[in-house]
């Protein structure tokens, strides 16, 4: 695994630059914190990471995974692993079928299928690879969408608040369950958050966006 | 956005034939001599007149039934039950209510033999002139069965975009009854939504053919129906009378559109001050009472409509006052099976065809679309225009036109005369389904590895198969009851279940009008109970996906 | 079309009019097994109304013998008044479509066919080259070789042949009603009971042809062109149906829009009366479960109007040879017999059973005839001149259009 790096990326709006230029590199296996205030382009940071800002938002600035540059490609060749807040399982399809979808991995079906029962297993949710995901918990959700993206065998993990829509008991676990596989995989994260337990628990850098008018942060 | 090929290629189907159809039009008939033989014709006064009355009319008590209907179901809380109410009156083409009415209201017909004689006394049919008559009233029933559910359905999806239950939940808490609620508050918001499903409703009531033939007045008749006379008539100048006609009928329907927009404001206008007034209008619940029954009455007419086209096909002398035809019924529908298959044959190709192009040309559209608003409205308006303008003004003109680019008579020009009275609805249903989608599942998709193609059929196209399958079965049923298109592109050479129930209604054959009548009904009930079935069954161990 | 070409036409047209006995030379017997050879794998576009399930069903059945036989594939194209088709070729004609035309045969009389043919628009003349054409009672039967006092010229082929008839519910109307003041009496004791179908109609229009030529004294003046005396010549027609009109059916504000319609309503007891231009139409009715038994037939004591229909070629047909061989068909002995048949259609044949052979009269001798079917008229009336008929059209709509 390589390093995740930004170099001069800032967003505007009509002109209206959001936040002032960000350069800074995020290690393998570390947990970078982004925060700022509600609007101040958070979210739309991780989209422009991705690839899929909304058009009336500009972005600007190149991101590298290693020595390969990952502005110039399409969002599908990308590799960078997005978990949202809701977790947004594809509703007509099964737990297992979900996470089929993310797995790269070219093998046989039976083989497919024994590493999405492996996965379930390993984060306690085995035997639920036929259920319909509008059946699962919060919690349930989260940890079906983690390993979604994780069999998607990405560079690195960009997490859009994921844990904020879940209660007190799920939050600490999943979160902690997060961050023990990106170390494990050893990959680059990058955590948007509002949520200041997260940003402890995390225990990386933290970067704050600052409004261009800003000399320092509020 | 509307530059993308997607959305040109479905625009230019529907407003390319549609305006150079109104221009020919235009051309062949602004013919002074021609006009004023048109003028001169006895009875071509009340004729157009009676085609203006009908129409508005008919839409005016629409609008109001099509309100009541939605504010009572919103209230409570069967909104979609009322789906499944309006639908089978929905899906029943025009050609086949009209036919069904009059065999359920005539003086001989299924009403007046369940209560004759016990009940009224009468040996032989009394001479009523209930059906076709002067007033043309059963003309405007039945454009008022027709075109509430149309309204219904419009109001619903235009509900969609408005927050009506919290406001409704408001007016409610502020001491409302749920009409008043209804007419005050969510009311206006709607009806400036469903300006052109309006519009187009009114424009159908005055130019149509499919109601008037068997249910308007005989002497003289509707305008269209003397124009559709005169189009078929061998002598020219009788033909160019039909020409000028089309421009007449062209400028009283934009004529009696105009007024209508000014209505609409007025209306408008009247909603706000009944809302400011303050009157609560609590105790509402006599008029809701009335308003129900009456719905339900409309309703019932138009499943007896159905009935009674099923007895007339079935009867052979079914002399007053029998209510049930005697005779073998089996073998009389056995003996019209062969002539009815054939028709059955061509008018369902017809209809998979269309609704297959439609799909190919719609879903590629809504896809470019999907995050634009304006520009889905914008092409929505767009494909509405045929629907704004009369059908026979622009199907003259395009004949004249098909015929020199010697496309009369071939399958491709009907199929495509059908596509253009097919993607105003298509769209309609398809743009919002698609734009409903939560667009960050195609973000998951993407950033999982998956390429636009691949996302699209393996997560947008199943979580828009419910509403595809609905559209295929509407552009199905549009297609089926399509009669003035088939007939003028087409030459007169596609034997439709449409075009064999007009030319039998039209001479007054009823007993032949009711088979294809029922042909004409069964159809599209068929498809679209076969859609909702599936749809049911598609899916039904996923609770995520709406239905 | 150009003026050479149509003044050829027109030669051709007064020509063949003044030819009075065709006959089929040797030669032409050749030419005739070209027309059979080419016509094979031939569709032929059949414009005819198709508002009669009956008729329908023996178009039917003439198609599947036709594909059998001929190899020809025989098109119903159902219209509700053949005036659309005649309209289309006009169309065409004016688009320059001069072949390949959507129309190969067309079921045609009276107004109709002399539009067509005054504009040239019609081919032939192939009439006297079809070889069944001989057995036509050519003489016996005036209608065959005038159509509505425009010659037919060979340019249209006899078809059948009708007199309008008057049926009744036998249990409403009981004594015998040939004349109209009989029937005018009867209206008025019954009113509410009887109509006729609406001008245009082809029906419609019949009976005031029929109520014409009965009430009117001069019936020569009829057989010319329609003048200035018009409305005197038409009065005593006027009078009856202004008499008439508040005691029929819907009081005389709604007609009955076809033949069929008025069957119908027979059928379900709203009328007493219909009319067809078919002698056998109430038979067949009542044999098809139609209508029910207790009907009787009548033709006016001063003569009942009689009609032939015909078959026509429109100039730019793409498939000539097949439409002939059809048309040729249609004549058979065979077919004529079927047609003739009440089961089937119950439609008089035009040929001459005279010239048939012994076996081919047989066919005729043994259709069932039932007590619906009226006797012979005693006279027939022939048409008036056609240019009678739009002014009588015209005047009527004038004066009962509200």
């Amino acid at each position: 695994m390589s390093a995740l790096r930004l170099d001069g990326v800032t967003l505007d709006i009509d002109g209206k630059v959001l936040f002032q230029p960000l350069s800074f590199s995020v290690e393998p296996g570390n947990v970078t914190s982004v925060v700022g205030p509600s609007g101040s382009g958070k979210s739309s940071l991780l989209a422009y990471l991705c690839g899929i800002l909304p058009k009336e938002i500009q972005g600007r600035g190149a991101v590298y995974a290693g020595d390969k540059q990952l502005t110039d490609l399409a969002t599908e060749r990308r590799a960078l692993g997005l978990l949202f807040q809701d977790s947004l399982l594809f509703p007509h399809l099964s737990v297992g079928g979900n996470l089929l979808f993310g797995l790269r991995a070219k093998q046989s079906r039976a083989a497919r299928r024994q590493r999405v029962n492996e996965a379930l297993a390993s984060v306690g949710l085995e035997g639920f690879a036929d259920r319909d995901p509008a059946t699962l918990s919060g919690g349930q959700k989260s940890r079906v969408a983690l390993l979604r993206v994780l069999l998607a065998e990405p560079r690195a993990l960009l997490l859009d608040e994921p844990f904020s829509a879940l209660d007190d008991d799920s939050r600490a676990r999943v979160r902690s369950l997060v961050f023990a596989e990106a170390q494990r995989l050893g990959l680059p994260t990058l955590l948007v958050t509002h949520d200041m337990e997260d940003v402890a628990a995390a225990g990386g850098d933290v970067i704050e966006l600052r409004h261009p008018q800003d000399k320092q942060g509020i | 956005m509307l530059r993308k090929p997607p959305i040109i290629i479905l625009l230019c189907v529907s407003v390319i034939p549609t305006s150079a159809g109104v221009l020919a039009a235009l051309w062949s008939g602004l013919d002074p001599a021609a006009l004023t033989r048109v003028l001169a014709t006895p009875g071509v006064g009340l004729s157009i007149a009676s085609s203006i009355w009908s129409g508005v009319i008919a839409t005016g008590v629409s609008l109001l039934l099509a309100h009541l209907a939605v504010a009572l179901a919103a209230s409570g809380g069967w909104r979609a039950r009322l789906n499944g109410f309006a639908l089978p009156l929905l899906a029943m083409p025009h050609l086949a209510m009209g036919i069904g009415l009059a065999l359920l209201l005539a003086p001989s017909g299924v009403l007046l033999r369940a209560v004759s004689p016990w009940a009224t006394g009468f040996d032989l049919p009394p001479d009523w002139l209930i059906v076709q008559d002067p007033a043309a009233l059963s003309l405007i029933l039945g454009l008022i069965l027709k075109e509430t559910c149309f309204l219904i359905m419009a109001l619903m999806a235009a509900l969609a975009q408005v927050p009506s239950a919290e406001l409704q939940l408001q007016a409610r808490a502020l001491g409302y009854g749920p009409l008043k609620a209804w007419l005050a508050v969510t009311a206006p918001l709607l009806q400036r939504q469903i300006r052109l499903p309006l519009a187009a409703v009114l424009v159908f009531g005055i130019g149509n053919v499919e109601l008037a033939i068997p249910l308007g007045p005989g002497l003289p008749p509707t305008f269209s129906v003397m124009l559709w006379h005169w189009f078929t008539n061998p002598d020219p100048l009788i033909n160019a009378q039909a020409y000028a006609g089309t421009v007449l009928l062209l400028l009283a329907t934009t004529t009696t559109l105009a007024f209508m927009a000014a209505a609409n404001t007025l209306l408008t206008r009247l909603l706000r001050r009944t809302a400011e007034s303050g009157r609560r209008r609590s105790h509402d619940g006599f008029a809701r009472g009335v308003a129900r029954s009456v719905l339900i009455v409309g309703w019932s007419t138009g499943i007896l409509a159905i009935a009674a086209i099923l007895l007339r096909s079935a009867a052979g002398p079914w002399r007053f006052p029998a209510l049930l035809p005697g005779g073998d019924w089996l073998s009389r529908w056995l003996d019209v099976l062969p002539v009815a298959g054939s028709v059955a044959a061509t008018t369902i190709g017809l209809a998979v065809a269309t609704a297959l192009c439609g799909l190919l040309l719609v879903l590629p559209a809504a896809e470019r679309c999907r995050r634009d608003r304006r520009t889905r409205a914008i092409v929505g308006a767009w494909l509405f225009v045929p629907l704004l303008v009369p059908q026979m003004t622009f199907l003259f003109g395009m004949q004249v036109l098909l015929v020199r680019l010697h496309l009369d008579g071939r399958i491709v020009a009907v199929l495509w005369s059908h596509l253009i009275f097919a993607l105003p609805y298509l769209w309609g249903l398809l743009a919002p389904a698609r734009a409903t989608i939560d667009p960050r599942y195609q973000s998951v998709a993407a950033t999982l590895g998956a390429t636009p193609l691949r996302t699209w059929f393996t997560v947008t196209a199943p979580l828009l198969a419910r509403s595809t399958l609905l559209a295929f079965a509407l552009a199905f049923s549009v297609s089926v009851a399509l009669y003035l298109p088939t007939l003028f592109a087409g030459a007169g050479r596609f034997a439709t279940a449409a075009t064999e129930a007009a030319a039998s209604a039209g001479s007054g054959n009823l007993r032949l009008a009711s088979v294809h009548g029922l042909l004409l009904a069964v159809l599209p009930l068929t498809v679209f109970a076969l859609a909702y079935t599936t749809n049911s069954l598609l899916f039904r161990n996923r609770r995520g996906i709406p239905r | 079309m150009l003026a050479g070409q149509r003044t050829g036409r027109l030669l051709r047209v007064l020509a063949a009019s003044v030819v009075l006995l065709p006959q089929v030379a040797a030669a032409d017997i050749d030419e005739w097994e070209t027309v059979v050879a080419e016509a094979r794998g031939q569709t032929v576009y059949f414009n005819a109304w198709g508002g009669e399930l009956a008729i329908n069903r023996y178009i039917g059945w003439a198609a599947e013998q036709l594909r059998t036989k001929y190899d020809v594939e025989l098109r119903h194209v159902k219209v509700t008044d053949i005036a659309e088709a005649v309209s289309r070729i006009k169309a065409e004609n004016a688009a320059g479509r001069g072949r390949g035309g959507s129309v190969d045969l067309l079921w045609i009389n009276g107004e109709n066919f002399a539009s067509l043919q005054r504009a040239g628009l019609l081919y032939g003349p192939w009439v006297h080259s079809t070889p069944n054409a001989t057995l036509i009672d050519w003489q016996g039967n005036p209608t065959t070789l005038s159509d509505g006092s425009m010659a037919t010229g060979g340019f249209e082929m006899p078809w059948g042949t009708a007199a309008l008839t008057l049926f009744y519910d036998s249990q409403q109307v009981t004594q015998p009603l040939d004349d109209p003041t009989a029937l005018l009496q009867w209206i008025e004791a019954h009113p509410g009971r009887f109509s006729y179908p609406q001008p245009p109609a082809f029906l419609g229009t019949a009976f005031l042809k029929q109520l014409l030529l009965v009430l009117v004294e001069d019936t020569d003046r009829l057989q010319r062109p329609v003048g200035d005396d018009f409305a005197q010549v038409t009065q005593p027609l006027w009078s009856w149906l202004d008499r008439a009109h508040p005691s029929l059916w819907r009081r005389g504000r709604l007609f009955p829009l076809s033949g069929p319609a008025q069957r119908d309503l027979l059928a379900v007891g709203e009328l007493d009366w219909m009319l067809s231009f078919n002698p056998s139409e109430a038979d067949r009715a009542i044999g098809q479960g139609d209508l029910h038994e207790t009907i009787g037939a009548l033709h006016f004591a001063a003569g009942a109007l009689a009609n032939s229909h015909f078959l026509a070629i429109p100039y730019n047909s793409s498939a000539t040879a097949g439409a002939r061989v059809a048309a040729n068909f249609l004549l058979s002995p065979a077919a004529q017999a079927r047609k003739a048949n009440e089961q089937f259609w119950g439609d008089p044949t035009v040929l001459d059973t005279d010239k048939l052979s012994a076996t081919q009269r047989r066919l005729f001798d043994v259709l069932p005839s039932g007590a619906a079917t009226p006797p012979t008229p005693e006279r027939f009336l022939a048409e008036p001149h056609p240019s009678w008929t739009t002014r009588l059209e015209q005047a009527w709509l004038e004066r009962y259009v509200r």
